[in-house]
């Protein structure tokens, strides 16, 4: 690891630290490493509701810089039924925090992705465009993801998701506040009621072809298919990206 | 006046120490979700969650000072040494006060990124952090998946998964394996920003 690289010291849920924790910390610092804190904030957990855990999501980013002198902070909150950071709830935490932050403070902030449905998915891609438009409509400067059907199945993650989670922060950066918050209504509600029928979607090495390292021709249908909707949602992001292609 | 200095983190491990003794029940069940909810009704906080991104401009000042009030009133729980670490309003601004701006992410050069404050509106977009964010891989794809990653042009750092086994054995936390994986897991994801031509991109 080189100092420019990030290193992570995690808090634990919810406002807690272990000393193993602290020790590496210490390391880090006497050593100028770029520290990443990381708290992923529970809403349902021990905090309680929407506001509540909001709160905890501010008083946990302080810390960041308080208690491990951080470099950045990466949140998560996560919904406790659906072990999620795409639901509405999770969404609206995430954002109220980090605009909280920023009417007081410069920080660097980050948020983490962990989707229900899996790779090679229409739902996987409209709920990591979610919290994409989201994160970077709040003020967030990095967005770290994805980890698609949860985060817990063995090769369920690929380059395709972090693509479009890239392309949609970038169709969306400087998008009026008014214009985001009636996108997302409207995005979050195509995959909201679909969580305990979310598709489990496909390895790695069914998304991709292993020896020349490309998506297959089917995970570039499913991608299309995603920018059609984000395109019929209003951005013109890939609209404009293939005329240039084409001119 | 002289100014407050920040905390070290030796100062934080010795007030993991000394710090008032605490059951972590009573932190979990009460005094964390007691004061988040007494900081609501002082603020008057009340969110709409079909508004994902707030506009009121007195929704976030009272989130941001309950926020500070709850860090300031309850501090940090140690599970280890069942204590308190508590602040100073005066440490916190401290602080927070000299939390960096902008930070070099990974080489200075074509595949390092300078990651620096943005505003909500920014035009700028922010960092593209791709990777599967400690989602498990198997020691088959691992390489290839963050290679996956590291070939999209528009990612501009990895974040790495979490090797299921090396060379075959459960990485357990505390034992040596896990230390095997975590280097395995750094040597792989350098391999697959080096096989995408991405050299000095950060991890």
């Amino acid at each position: 690891m080189r100092p420019t690289d990030a290193h992570e010291v995690s808090q634990l849920n919810e406002l807690k630290i272990d000393v193993s924790a602290l020790t590496f910390d210490a390391y880090y610092v006497l050593a100028g490493d770029m520290i990443m804190c990381e708290q992923m904030p529970i809403y349902g957990g021990y905090a309680g509701g929407l506001e509540e855990t909001t709160i905890v999501d501010v008083a946990t980013t302080l810390n960041s810089f308080v208690m491990a002198q951080a470099t950045w902070h990466l949140d998560g909150p996560t919904h406790v039924r659906w072990g999620i950071t795409t639901a509405r709830e999770t969404l609206a935490i995430a954002a109220h925090a980090c605009m909280a932050v920023e009417s007081h403070y410069d920080l660097m902030m980050g948020n983490q992705y962990y989707t229900m449905a899996g790779p090679c998915t229409v739902m996987c891609l409209l709920e990591t465009a979610a919290q994409a438009i989201t994160d970077t409509c709040s003020g967030r400067e990095v967005l770290s993801g994805v980890a698609a059907s949860k985060g817990v199945t063995t090769n369920y993650t690929t380059g395709m998701e972090a693509r479009f989670m890239g392309e949609c922060a970038h169709a969306v950066a400087g998008m009026s506040t008014d214009a985001v918050n009636v996108l997302l209504d409207k995005l979050i509600a195509m995959y909201e009621k679909n969580y305990k029928t979310a598709p489990k979607g496909k390895p790695y090495q069914e998304c991709y072809d292993t020896s020349t390292l490309r998506p297959t021709p089917e995970y570039i249908g499913v991608y299309d298919e995603a920018v059609q909707i984000m395109t019929e949602l209003g951005l013109d992001y890939w609209t404009k990206k293939n005329k240039f292609l084409v001119d | 006046m002289t100014l407050t200095k920040t905390l070290s983190i030796g100062d934080i491990y010795d007030r993991a120490k000394s710090g008032p003794k605490t059951d972590e029940k009573d932190w979990d069940f009460k005094i964390i979700p007691q004061t988040a909810s007494m900081l609501k009704k002082k603020y008057n906080i009340k969110m709409d969650k079909k508004q994902i991104i707030p506009t009121d401009p007195q929704l976030m000042d009272g989130l941001f000072r309950a926020g500070f009030e709850l860090l300031l009133t309850c501090g940090v729980y140690c599970i280890d040494t069942k204590r308190v670490i508590q602040y100073t309003e005066e440490e916190i601004l401290a602080s927070l006060a000299a939390a960096p701006k902008e930070a070099q992410f990974g080489e200075i050069g074509k595949h390092g990124r300078l990651i620096k404050c943005r505003k909500h509106d920014d035009k700028r977009a922010p960092i593209i952090q791709g990777g599967p964010t400690g989602a498990p891989c198997s020691e088959e794809h691992f390489l290839a998946i963050h290679q996956s990653y590291a070939q999209e042009p528009i990612v501009d750092t990895i974040v790495d998964g979490v090797l299921q086994t090396t060379r075959g054995h459960d990485p357990l936390p505390l034992t040596p394996w896990e230390i095997a994986a975590v280097r395995s897991e750094a040597i792989m994801v350098r391999a697959a920003q080096d096989r995408a031509g991405r050299c000095g991109m950060g991890l």
